[in-house]
């Protein structure tokens, strides 16, 4: 049995974020998350590290929210925040009145803009539409999810804090009407651990009302599915939005040597059960190819889908806090609160504030200092631009993403991971346009080199995962993305012999 | 210079579709824009997982057992001559060892994997490379761990950089040298396949003698040499035998009169090759190699646009990775007794390989034994027309 102060249900950027905050205050804690780092909306976002432009005209509070978290995450983690900037593209058609509204609104919540002519912005991003109006800069950047939470673990764990990853809470254990712990299923063992601790935090996004409900509590929730469409390669240097209001697939990001585009909202039902639809990957290609032409003839390796808990505006729920319109705090009164909604971008906001309500619990009184001090571990990263991985190509084991052997190895001694989702989370490894079609049966092997993974265990771990890749690489099966999946095909069944009989 | 027959496409079906020509005196041409699936196989010649599970619809039922046994003793005929011998019947399974340590049926596999079939995975000692990067020994643990595994440092990490330093004397001796200093209690070693770029017999007989040991290879991943060996044994079979190679540029664009075509023009840097035949063979294979290219909601060939015959009113993809059966993988061209395409009015055209409708290769495991049936196959309806 585990005894600890604080149980994190969670491990996307708010509950890491709020082990970071409660570390950094020398709360001990422990956090537990069904499967990895970013498993959930966290790792299914768009990687957009909001300036606030995107709601400065609709939502002036959550605009000012972001663009002060973007300068401090930009400060305080510079190997997971790549400074691109982004434009707001003005097309023919696209209102003038919504561009003023926008630069007023702009300045008004300290949101920098710079204006740029066509000719001008079409010197930064050849590729825009030739025919844009005019473009405004902003300060959006592009941030890596998975290693913020990595980072935001590793603070926390260097301070005593323990992060169990793939432990699913399937239980929690109250005692006279309060909840005095947890019980969690190790994933891969089905082992059962119990957890004790003092007060329970609900981060636990789209899951939020099922894991509230373990407690008796109500959570009340809509679900809204986004999906994404990830390009081959980095088509433009900035993030480009639509200048005008928000609307479906209007945003593309550069990631690393990748861009993203999206996004959609379809009300769904079950965080564990979603598909995407062709049309909506036909939708997404049509706006984004407005902005970039070029969207609508290349090659996309993968969709993928996320889903944004969406708070039901209920008076009756209790004693909850809207902290902000972003987020909320809602206190269970029995020992558990659940914190939802907001932003990646607000996440360490999101964290402070929650910690403040725990510490205001506990009759503590030690300030935030998580927006002063610089994540840790990014020693260990080698940052931006992605050059900066090409030191040695010789030991280079996926070659899409240039990750060396080495970087691998680490990853699988340090983490002792079972899953090939752990090293390409931390490595990136897989994420290029093969989609590790070549390299998993590397890194696997690497596994079991460590003996890490039996030859049967790897067999089911290489399976699920050319299933969960195939599942994301269907939808947008044509083209050369079609060419090279019979290749893969051809390796896993023809080579390998994976087919079922 | 006007050829007697062009074959577009080298991979198995235009190879062996070009020495057969060649060796009934055609004036032949190969034009390939590449390298053939083949050389990225596992060189072993899969003919049918279930063959009485094949519909009629097949490839294979417009063949018929005794077309497609006789293609295969000419496969089996014409390795043995040019020095890359196979064994393995029509109709037999032979097991080979992948390098996930499963074992895998095929039908035909070069002499290097023959012991392959009979050994047992708990009494096989594995010899490895330092850091390659392609083949991992770890598979072949077993859950009771007590594999036996030796890793001899060959200065390389890549397939191809390991089986070169093979074919160098000074390196064999290095590395039998070692072997002999090795303990081998298991019955038969296993080796990924590096043993040279060419026939690796000469070291596995050295290998044999000096350890008292059977041994085998184990296909590796792409780059995979047994696919590579395969592969440049067919290119210079069908080079020495006097047909000529254009390699490397695809085709852009065909002169065609009254349903005849003419010539091919080969798209290259400077200046088009026009290449002229009185007959042609497609192959140039599914959507892997660009035989084939999937639009979003259609799919076309890409030399002469002919008519692709898909699946209507169903999903192209099935849900799961592992069923093989997706109803794309049946796209292709449909063609007549005379493997000439339907619904075209080329009279000169001939298509083999796994360009023809219905192929579904993974479904039925029946890549390279399907090409070289319909390869040979679709040369001797176009040696009759061109009589
Ligand atoms: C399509 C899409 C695009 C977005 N794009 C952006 C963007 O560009 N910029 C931005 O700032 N924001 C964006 N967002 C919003 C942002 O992704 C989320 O607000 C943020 O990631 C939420 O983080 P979280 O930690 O609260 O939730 P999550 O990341 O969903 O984390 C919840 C975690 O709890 C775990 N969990 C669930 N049940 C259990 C259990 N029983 N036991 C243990 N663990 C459990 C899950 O596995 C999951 O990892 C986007 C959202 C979506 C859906
Ligand atoms: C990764 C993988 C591994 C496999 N392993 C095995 C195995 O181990 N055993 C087995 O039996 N089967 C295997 N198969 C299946 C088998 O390789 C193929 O089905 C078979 O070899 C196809 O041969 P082909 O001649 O029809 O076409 P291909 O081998 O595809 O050859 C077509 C050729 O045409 C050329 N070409 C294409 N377009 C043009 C153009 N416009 N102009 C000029 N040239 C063009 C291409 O460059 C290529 O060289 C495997 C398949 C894959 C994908």
């Amino acid at each position: 049995m585990i005894t600890t102060d604080v149980i994190i249900i969670g491990g996307g950027a708010t509950g890491t974020g709020i082990a970071r905050d409660l570390a950094l205050r020398g709360i001990d804690h422990c956090l537990l998350e069904k499967k990895d780092f970013a498993a959930g909306a966290t790792g299914a976002c768009h990687g957009l590290l909001h300036s606030g432009g995107r709601y400065a005209v609709n939502d002036p509070e959550a605009a000012k929210e972001c663009i002060s978290e973007n300068q401090i995450l930009r400060k305080i983690g510079k190997k997971c925040v790549e400074f691109t900037e982004g434009l707001f593209v003005r097309l023919p058609g696209d209102r003038l009145q919504y561009r003023d509204n926008f630069l007023e609104s702009c300045r008004k919540t300290g949101i920098s803009t710079e204006i740029y002519s066509a000719s001008k912005a079409l010197e930064l991003v050849p590729n825009l539409n030739q025919s844009l109006e005019e473009a405004v800069k902003v300060p959006d950047c592009s941030i890596d999810p998975f290693r913020l939470c990595m980072l935001n673990a590793e603070s926390s764990e260097m301070r005593g804090g323990k992060i169990l990853i793939h432990h699913k809470v399937i239980e929690i254990i109250k005692e006279k009407g309060i909840c005095v712990g947890v019980r969690a299923e190790e994933q891969f063992s089905g082992e059962i651990k119990e957890i004790r601790g003092k007060l329970i935090v609900n981060a636990s996004g789209a899951w939020g009302s099922q894991v509230a409900k373990m407690s008796g509590s109500d959570v009340p929730m809509t679900l809204s599915k986004g999906s994404l469409v990830i390009a081959n390669h980095r088509m433009t240097n900035m993030v480009i939005n639509r200048l005008r209001p928000s609307s479906n697939g209007d945003i593309i990001v550069p990631n690393e040597t990748v861009s993203l585009a999206g996004t959609t909202s379809i009300t769904v039902n079950d965080p564990d059960n979603l598909s995407i639809s062709p049309e909506e990957i036909s939708l997404i290609s049509r706006e984004a190819s407005q902005m970039v032409p070029e969207f609508d003839s290349v090659r996309l390796i993968r969709s993928y889908t996320g889903v944004r808990p969406l708070l039901k505006n209920t008076s009756d729920s209790g004693d909850d806090r809207a902290i902000s319109r972003g987020f909320k705090i809602i206190d269970h009164k029995n020992g558990m609160f659940s914190i939802m909604g907001g932003k990646l971008t607000t996440y360490r906001l999101m964290a402070e504030k929650m910690t403040d309500r725990i510490m205001e619990e506990f009759g503590i009184n030690v300030p935030c200092t998580t927006a002063e001090k610089p994540l840790d571990g990014q020693d260990q990263l080698s940052g931006y631009p992605v050059s900066n991985r090409i030191e040695k190509l010789d030991d280079i084991i996926c070659e899409c993403e240039l990750v060396r052997r080495s970087d691998v190895e680490k990853v699988i001694d340090k983490v002792g991971t079972k899953f090939i989702g752990d090293i390409q989370h931390r490595t990136r490894l897989g994420m290029g346009p093969c989609q590790g079609g070549f390299c998993t049966y590397r890194a696997l092997g690497m596994m079991q080199e460590q003996g890490k993974v039996s030859d049967s265990e790897s067999i089911r771990v290489l399976k699920e995962f050319l299933d969960r890749r195939y599942r994301g690489i269907r939808p947008v099966l044509w083209g050369d993305q079609m060419r090279e999946e019979q290749l893969i095909e051809g390796i896993y069944l023809g080579i390998l012999g994976l087919a079922e009989k | 210079m006007k050829y007697d027959v062009v074959i577009i496409g080298g991979g198995m079906a235009g190879l062996m579709s070009s020495i057969y020509m060649a060796e009934q005196g055609f004036k032949t041409a190969v034009v390939s824009k590449g390298d053939p699936v083949c050389s990225i196989s596992t060189g072993c010649i899969d003919v049918a997982g279930d063959f009485t599970g094949i519909p009629e619809n097949h490839p294979y039922g417009r063949a018929g057992e005794d077309k497609i046994r006789l293609s295969l003793d000419y496969f089996k005929k014409l390795m043995e001559k040019e020095g890359l011998p196979y064994i393995g019947e029509f109709l037999q399974n032979r097991f080979i060892y992948t390098s996930i340590a499963s074992r895998r049926a095929t039908s035909m596999v070069p002499l290097s994997m023959a012991e392959a079939h009979e050994a047992k995975k708990g009494s096989i000692h594995i010899i490895s490379f330092k850091g390659m990067k392609d083949f991992f020994p770890g598979y072949f643990k077993g859950e009771e761990n007590n594999q036996n595994i030796s890793i001899f440092d060959a200065g390389s990490k890549t397939t191809i950089g390991i089986a070169t330093s093979f074919d160098d004397l000074t390196f064999r001796e290095k590395f039998f040298n070692w072997i002999g200093d090795q303990t081998i209690d298991a019955d038969v070693i296993a080796v990924p396949a590096v043993l040279g770029t060419k026939n690796p017999q000469a070291i596995i007989d050295e290998i044999e003698k000096i350890s008292g040991k059977k041994i085998f290879e184990i296909p590796t991943l792409p780059p995979s040499m047994p696919g590579l060996r395969l592969f440049r044994t067919l290119k210079r079979a069908a080079s020495q035998r006097g047909v000529d190679l254009f390699w490397g540029n695809a085709i852009s664009d065909y002169t065609e009169e009254k349903g005849q075509i003419q010539s091919l023009i080969i798209d290259q840097p400077g200046r088009p090759t026009i290449v002229e035949s009185r007959s042609f063979i497609l192959a140039t294979g599914s959507f892997v190699s660009g035989g084939l290219f999937a639009e979003k909601t259609s799919v076309r060939e890409t030399v002469f646009d002919l008519n692709v015959s898909i699946p209507e009113g169903e999903q192209r993809l099935n849900d799961s990775f592992f069923d093989p059966g997706h109803p794309l993988g049946r796209a292709g061209i449909a063609v007549d007794e005379k493997y000439k395409p339907v619904n075209s009015i080329m009279k000169n055209l001939f298509i083999g390989g796994s360009i023809l409708e219905n192929s579904q290769i993974m479904k039925y495991q029946c890549g390279h034994g399907m090409a070289i049936v319909t390869g040979l196959e679709s040369a001797k309806s176009c040696e009759e027309y061109l009589k």
